[in-house]
């Protein structure tokens, strides 16, 4: 689910001005998260969690507003949306000082493009392993 | 003067004290306290002979030389800095400004905030240093005023338990909530007791006015997930640090912060950084720079981390610039950068630092006055002594001065006075919510004894013990069984607190959206978000940008003691 030219004056907040762009992991809108279909167990936890594009249309939000930083941190969460929490956690401690070889976070970079096509994410991981390698905070 | 004399015996006689002088010397100010400078190991606020000179070398669209390094000595804040945070393309007109026509940009009001982003996005630290040192604190706060990135200023406070009662936490977080926080934060003294004291700061916050978001201070793989699950609303506690041997004391580096964030965005979840002057000296490598120095690479790391806002003023080290001169200029002068290179700034005024109210009311008023998006990060809802982040600035006790300050000054610190059985009420609710919720996840029990002891409690002195291995079973359980915020929105819905629930789903439901991940986001009690994208900024001189009139200064004029002017004899409500 995309949109061009999001424009952050008309389109922003998301929920309340282009609510029909927004769905759940699951494929749900924002008007079927009722405490009904919670009650129900329609509803579950899954689905209180944001998609990969709707994070690109809240880069397109911060962009359009002059920060492309923002812009960049919402499109490398955009492709951590398809890693599970356990692996997501694993790679922030990899990245700590002195946590992880420069092959160990070079693993981690492929891993990351191979299987969840995050190159952005990767491309991050391996300018930290050459810092790393550089300053010296790899693992022995 | 005073000379010594010599007694009848021969021996000397303590010379004679002025009576005033005593009295001084029993003033509170003098408990704090205060140190001579020591630039070589960064004991200095922002004047430092061993600051770098500002300097920006630009080759094939990559800084080559920035502060007087070469890139093959970057260490990694400097790298990061120059490959992330600096705007190439910006930077060498930029940096051609001289430090006084950059501060007069700030200063002048006709001057727009857009106008200040397109220079400040090229600007490298030891130039935006140069800039705020030729600024005094009054010219600080002009500038504050319109860099302040959300047109509405909020607040955040602290609800925490000396004891780690969930119960207490509970209702102080109402009681927060209800009197105006946007953002409430906790921690514990006992960290297996997360579980259960962030359940309750969610449910007591969301039964005093809906939408209050809510974190809780840990270890940050913990407080990531804990986040995740639901339990908390954003985070915070997200620290970055000045120097490099620093940053790795803290076992992070520019990356592994960048990533984490970028994690918290991942799920839907707000978040900042934290930093703060002093914390280099503090933790004994400050490689001989000023803290504003560092505290501005910290600022500049979390520009370039794309992450939208930062907790700063110093926070858990203000006791540090607080010892030097000027460092209380210093503190404001952090919160200026962060807000002139566009990020949300949370600005401290959240560690007790001083015995003395005159000072401590020194300390707020920089940031009270023009405004920030967050005055207080946070003001303490409980007392000093239950405060577990070891005591902010301001504490319950303080309400009434607060509220009395924000009349007499007609300064808008998003705080009311509140009548005292609508506390109650609040308090008493959500205690009995939150009973609700551990009854239906089969938590230790909240009795009515606590229920009732809790509404009329100052502090966790005035109430019965838990029974702690109990619950710290109880809080273990939470873990093992996955809990989520959607089991404490089922809990709320079974215990006949539909409303609550309701609410409590609603501020769950804005994960779907992200629009809560923007610069500044906060949600107004309706539950739609308020962010620096849609409640910018306009402050451009007299009579224009944000000020407290209408319906918000008519709440702002109620104090507890108000006298009738047609009938001295009454007191208006």
């Amino acid at each position: 689910m995309t949109a061009n030219d999001l424009d952050p004056r008309h389109d922003y907040p998301l929920a309340t001005r282009r609510p029909e762009l927004l769905r759940t992991p699951t494929g749900k809108t924002l008007d079927e998260i009722t405490m009904a279909a919670v009650l129900a167990g329609e509803v579950t936890a899954e689905d209180l969690r944001i998609t990969g594009d709707t994070l690109r249309l809240q880069a397109q939000i911060a962009e359009s507003a002059d920060r492309p930083q923002v812009g960049q941190n919402f499109r490398r969460a955009a492709e951590l949306t398809a890693l599970p929490d356990e692996k997501v956690l694993a790679i922030y401690n990899a990245l700590r000082p002195r946590a992880a070889t420069k092959q160990q976070l070079l693993d981690i970079a492929a891993e990351l493009e191979r299987d969840y096509a995050a190159t952005l994410c990767a491309g991050l991981v391996r300018e930290a392993a050459a810092v790393y390698e550089r300053r010296d905070i790899l693992a022995p | 003067m005073t000379t010594m004399s010599a007694a009848a015996d021969g021996q000397p006689v303590p010379p004679r004290r002025s009576k005033r002088t005593e009295i001084l010397e029993n003033r509170p100010v003098n408990l704090d306290g205060f140190v001579e400078e020591w630039p070589e190991v960064g004991m200095v606020a922002m004047d430092s002979p061993y600051d770098p000179e500002p300097s920006l070398r630009v080759s094939d669209g990559v800084i080559v030389e920035m502060d007087g390094r070469p890139r093959a000595e970057f260490d990694f804040l400097d790298q990061f800095i120059a490959d992330h945070s600096i705007d190439v393309a910006a930077a060498p007109a930029a940096m051609a400004r001289s430090a006084v026509e950059i501060a007069h940009l700030l200063v002048n009001p006709q001057v727009s905030r857009d106008e200040v982003l397109a220079v400040s996005r090229g600007l490298t630290p030891a130039k935006l240093l140069e800039v705020v040192k030729t600024m005094n604190v009054v010219e600080m706060m002009m500038a504050l005023q319109k860099m302040r990135a959300r047109r509405t200023p909020a607040n955040q406070a602290h609800s925490t338990s000396a004891r780690d009662n969930p119960v207490q936490v509970a209702a102080d977080a109402a009681e927060a909530a209800l009197r105006g926080f946007r953002e409430l934060e906790t921690t514990l003294g006992v960290v297996r007791y997360a579980p259960l004291v962030a359940i309750a700061l969610q449910v007591g916050a969301q039964t005093g006015k809906p939408g209050v978001l809510t974190q809780c201070a840990l270890e940050e793989a913990t407080e990531l997930e804990l986040g995740m699950r639901g339990i908390t609303g954003y985070a915070e506690t997200i620290s970055v640090y000045g120097t490099e041997p620093v940053f790795c004391d803290g076992d992070d580096t520019p990356w592994s912060k960048a990533f984490l964030a970028s994690a918290y965005a991942s799920r839907g979840i707000k978040m900042r950084f934290t930093s703060g002057t002093g914390s280099e000296v503090q933790m004994g490598n400050a490689e001989g720079k000023s803290m504003l120095y560092l505290e501005i690479r910290c600022i500049l790391v979390t520009k370039g981390a794309g992450v939208q806002g930062l907790q700063n003023g110093s926070i858990s080290c203000i006791g540090v610039p607080g010892a030097v001169p000027a460092g209380i200029r210093a503190v404001l002068a952090e919160n200026l950068i962060a807000s002139t290179v566009d990020l949300e700034c949370a600005s401290g005024n959240d560690q007790s630092f001083s015995h003395s109210d005159m000072r401590r009311t020194a300390r707020l008023l920089p940031q009270l006055l023009p405004g920030t998006d967050f005055v207080c990060s946070g003001y303490s809802g409980v007392p000093n002594y239950d405060n577990m982040f070891a005591g902010s600035n301001l504490d319950p006790e303080d309400y009434d001065d607060w509220n009395v300050i924000q009349r007499d000054l007609q300064v808008d610190g998003a705080l009311r006075h509140v009548p005292e059985a609508e506390i109650l009420a609040a308090r008493g609710r959500a205690a009995r919510a939150l009973q609700g919720v551990f009854d239906y996840l089969g938590l230790p029990p909240i009795t009515d004894r606590e229920i009732e002891a809790v509404t009329y409690a100052h502090g966790s002195e005035d109430l019965p013990f838990r029974d702690v291995l109990e619950d710290l079973k109880g809080a273990q359980s939470v873990m093992d069984r996955g809990i989520t915020g959607l089991d404490i929105v089922k809990g709320l819905e079974a215990g006949g607190f539909s409303d609550i629930a309701e609410t409590l789903l609603g501020v769950l439901r804005h994960r779907v959206s992200g629009d809560l991940l923007h610069t500044s986001a906060i949600l107004t009690p309706e539950l739609t978000t308020l962010s620096a994208v849609n409640d910018a900024n306009d402050y451009a001189g007299p009579g224009t940008g944000y000020r407290p009139t209408g319906a918000r200064w008519e709440e702002m004029k109620r104090l507890r003691h108000v006298v009738s002017a047609r009938n001295p004899e009454e007191e208006v409500g």
